[in-house]
């Protein structure tokens, strides 16, 4: 491995004030955290605040990651809710979920194959709306509330559409693939 | 680790964003965990957003101190908070502030120290031209290096010195008054109309001259003829009288007129410097 310093001790020098360790974290981590936000939502100048208010909290709270896990997971989990914090204060932006849907090619089938079995092929038979719902509450962990604000949706819609998702997944998974 | 790693195609359809939702969610467990992984999807994260601007905007974000207590009682009290900022980013202004208050409330326990009438004159002769010397201050560009973006900037600059003037009357007189129970007689209630008018005269005159030449000659004015009325041995209750507390409203509405009537020349602050 190289000798560059870890994420966890520059966050130990971003707590002792140090820019230059700062400065290291933010070009380590701005970049894949805004392409992750940008696949949330279609609105670049959002998410470039959204990057922003990410790492002022970084700063002003280094001390939140408490050494365990992985700093990539605490950071990630700072920057979607800092989105959705973004999104509610400004009305009506579009939150993407909606892939251009191509067909899976043959490596996909391999890796999801590794990966997920046959949910893959299960979840790609969802709706769209359905997909949104299991991707911002199963995969990114918000909560219903802060979903629903992602997705500028009911809370109740929220609910309903994970509900059916599940109910869908469960029983495409039980009849198997087609 | 796993020792998998993203391949080269993955990386490409994540970051195109023409990957399936497994295949993405795959992939951003990974990044989770994976530094290496970070590190490529990073590289090919170019242009998504400014990075070097946002880093800029962060920066600043927290090199900026944190509000201080009188901005954020500004803001409490129901001022936005980049106008709390203006209001209160001057330390000219704080520091003027502090001594004006503590000035005004030394001379009102010295007042009540020293005995009624002695103790009267005193009190009189100092706290009504405290408050136009603490204004002054606030806005005067010698003393208040801050004020110089500040009129740079496209903010109407009567309304920043109107509510500095109504910052500093705000906090100060409350004290002024609390402290009217230690100080014998109305003193400390009279001095009211005087300092609020002798406030008026400066924002007035600071349209021809700079703000503090202005309060200084009103305070020297106000300090002589004072000291005439005191030389005449005459009672102070003299100053407290309904005709003079008249006179002092009529002149904070005039001079308050002039200042409304002329205030674009306030435009002309810089070249006093």
């Amino acid at each position: 491995m190289d000798s560059r310093p870890g994420d966890e001790t520059l966050l130990l020098a971003v707590a002792e004030r140090d820019m230059g360790a700062f400065r290291t974290l933010y070009e380590r981590h701005a970049g894949w955290l805004a392409i992750r936000l940008a696949r949330r939502c279609n609105d670049r100048d959002l998410v470039a605040d959204a990057i922003q208010d990410t790492f002022v909290a970084v700063w002003q709270k280094p001390q939140g990651f408490r050494g365990d896990g992985d700093i990539g997971a605490w950071l990630w989990g700072i920057a979607i809710r800092r989105l959705v914090s973004r999104l509610r204060t400004r009305s009506r932006v579009a939150a993407v979920f909606e892939n251009t849907e191509a067909a899976p090619a043959a490596e996909d089938q391999v890796l999801l194959s590794v990966e997920y079995g046959d949910i893959g092929q299960a979840l790609a038979r969802l709706s769209p709306e359905m997909r949104a719902v299991i991707q911002a509450v199963v995969l990114d962990g918000l909560s219903a509330k802060e979903a629903a604000q992602l997705l500028d949706v009911p809370v109740s819609t929220v609910k309903t559409r994970l509900h059916r998702a599940k109910g869908r997944l469960r029983a495409v998974l039980a009849e198997g693939p087609s | 680790m796993t020792g998998w790693h993203l391949d080269d195609d993955i990386l490409r359809r994540y970051v195109e964003r023409t990957d399936s939702l497994a295949e993405g969610a795959s992939v951003e467990q990974h990044l989770l965990s994976c530094e290496p992984c970070r590190a490529r999807v990073s590289t090919a994260a170019v242009g998504v957003i400014d990075f070097a601007a946002v880093w800029d905007r962060t920066r600043d974000a927290v090199e900026v101190p944190r509000p201080s207590v009188f901005e954020r009682l500004l803001r409490a009290a129901g001022l936005p908070a980049h106008e709390a900022r203006l209001v209160a980013v001057a330390s000219a202004f704080r520091s003027a502030w502090l001594v004006g208050v503590i000035t005004i409330l030394a001379f009102a326990a010295l007042a009540a120290g020293i005995g009624q009438a002695r103790g009267m004159w005193l009190f009189l002769a100092v706290a009504p031209v405290v408050p136009c010397l603490v204004v002054a201050s606030s806005y005067d560009p010698w003393l208040d290096p801050a004020l110089e973006p500040e009129l740079v900037t496209p903010y109407p600059a009567l309304r920043l010195i109107l509510l500095r003037t109504i910052a500093v009357l705000a906090i100060a007189l409350p004290a002024v008054v609390l402290f009217g129970l230690v100080v014998p007689g109305r003193a400390p209630f009279a001095f009211l109309l005087p300092a609020v008018g002798f406030v008026a005269v400066v924002l007035a005159a600071s349209t021809w001259v700079s703000p503090l030449r202005a309060a200084v000659v009103v305070s020297v004015v106000w300090l002589a003829v004072i000291w005439q009325l005191a030389t005449r041995s005459g009672p102070p209750g003299e100053v407290l009288q309904a005709w003079a507390q008249a006179g002092f409203t009529v002149l904070a509405v005039a001079s308050f007129v002039i200042f409304l009537v002329r205030r674009r020349r306030l435009r002309q602050v810089r070249p006093w410097r």
